[in-house]
């Protein structure tokens, strides 16, 4: 198969950077941090991580749609659809995950300004609402641990890809 | 339960309180209130306040004035007052802080101070005092209690009273109520001090 453009390559692996990045910082800061100031200063830079993410993967879907991917040969149909179902997915909860906490942000009685690494102020378009914080939060946690899931998944069929079926995954 | 001041409001009445409740228990002298000051080395003016999936968040404020006039044999005339510098609230962190002042809470733009001013003194017991007083939050004055704990030491050549004073308010009651009920509307302040006197 030939290889992706080096565009899409380079979000790849900056996403995937960031990710594993986010997923183990809000674990940390929730599970582990006491200290309020640091839980809040942490706080601010997952939510910078999160909102590169969804940058990211909103410039990365305009491209793959410009970018249609290769049907691979020798495949079992039901293994092409898995790997269709957990593509479509990880891209999803790309999405959903950014969206999800800025929902938390944005409806949160505790309204911080989220500020993108200083860049810039983060707009929040909803009211205050406790009930839509705590579903929003639900939604958030749930879609973490999908996409840690999932992420598993991932980088499991790629190594099966590279080291048993020899196939040029990881090839430059 | 009085209303409550903002957080440096508190931590001025507080002191205040405790200054008050100092000259209360303390056994009367011809000192004058002038010739009490706060060792302010020995001074911290903070607050606690819990919250539901935050740690408790601790803080103090690092400016404040206060004054302190005791009279031992005549508690009830006991006075305190403190004023506290909004923007020098510490809890933490340099973004924590700008948080902290900013218009959702302590708003130090528009409330450059909280103060605390004593209006009863009454002894409790040899070593505790309720000082009653005004505390000036967010623009808004309510009447707070803190209850201060008293000692009294050598210090060198003069005198010294320490004093500890604890109290809660409901910041609601003062107009600040962000993030309420995932912040709680109590917040807890207390009061480490110590007025030393030559004589």
């Amino acid at each position: 198969m030939p290889a992706w453009p080096l565009p899409l390559r380079l979000i790849h692996w900056a996403s995937a950077a960031l990710v594993i990045g986010a997923l183990g910082l809000g674990t940390y800061m929730v599970q582990f941090v006491q200290n309020p100031a640091e839980r809040f200063d942490l706080t601010q830079t997952h939510k910078g991580i999160g909102v590169t993410v969804f940058a990211l993967t909103v410039v990365r879907l305009c491209l793959r749609a410009l970018k249609i991917a290769r049907k691979p040969n020798g495949f079992a149909p039901w293994l092409l659809l898995a790997a269709k179902a957990t593509h479509i997915s990880l891209y999803a909860l790309l999405l959903l995950l950014p969206l999800s906490g800025w929902l938390m942000a944005t409806t949160t009685p505790v309204r911080v300004p989220t500020s993108v690494f200083g860049l810039f102020e983060l707009p929040y378009a909803l009211a205050p609402h406790l009930l839509v914080y705590r579903f929003a939060q639900a939604v958030h946690v749930a879609a973490a641990v999908a996409l840690g899931v999932l992420m598993i998944l991932h980088i499991a069929a790629a190594l099966v890809h590279a080291l048993w079926w020899r196939s040029r995954t990881f090839a430059p | 339960m009085m209303p409550a001041p903002d957080l440096q409001t508190c931590h001025r009445q507080v002191a205040a309180l405790t200054f008050a409740v100092t000259f209360c228990v303390g056994t009367y002298s011809a000192i004058s209130s002038q010739s009490w000051r706060i060792d302010e080395t020995r001074t911290a003016i903070g607050f606690k306040i819990d919250a539901t999936g935050f740690p408790t968040t601790r803080g103090h404020f690092l400016h404040f004035t206060g004054r302190i006039r005791i009279d031992f044999d005549h508690p009830a005339q006991s006075l305190t007052n403190f004023t506290v510098d909004s923007a020098s609230v510490d809890v933490g962190s340099r973004s924590y802080n700008e948080f902290v002042k900013s218009s959702v809470l302590l708003d130090v733009a528009r409330f450059p101070t909280v103060s605390f001013t004593s209006t009863r003194v009454e002894k409790l017991d040899p070593r505790t005092a309720s000082v009653i007083g005004n505390l000036t939050m967010l623009g808004v004055t309510r009447q707070i209690a803190l209850k201060v704990n008293v000692e009294t030491e050598r210090s060198g050549n003069g005198r010294a009273v320490a004093f500890f004073a604890t109290g809660s308010i409901k910041r609601s009651e003062f107009g600040m109520i962000f993030g309420i009920p995932l912040i709680d509307d109590t917040l807890e302040i207390t009061v480490k001090t110590r007025a030393l006197t030559d004589e």
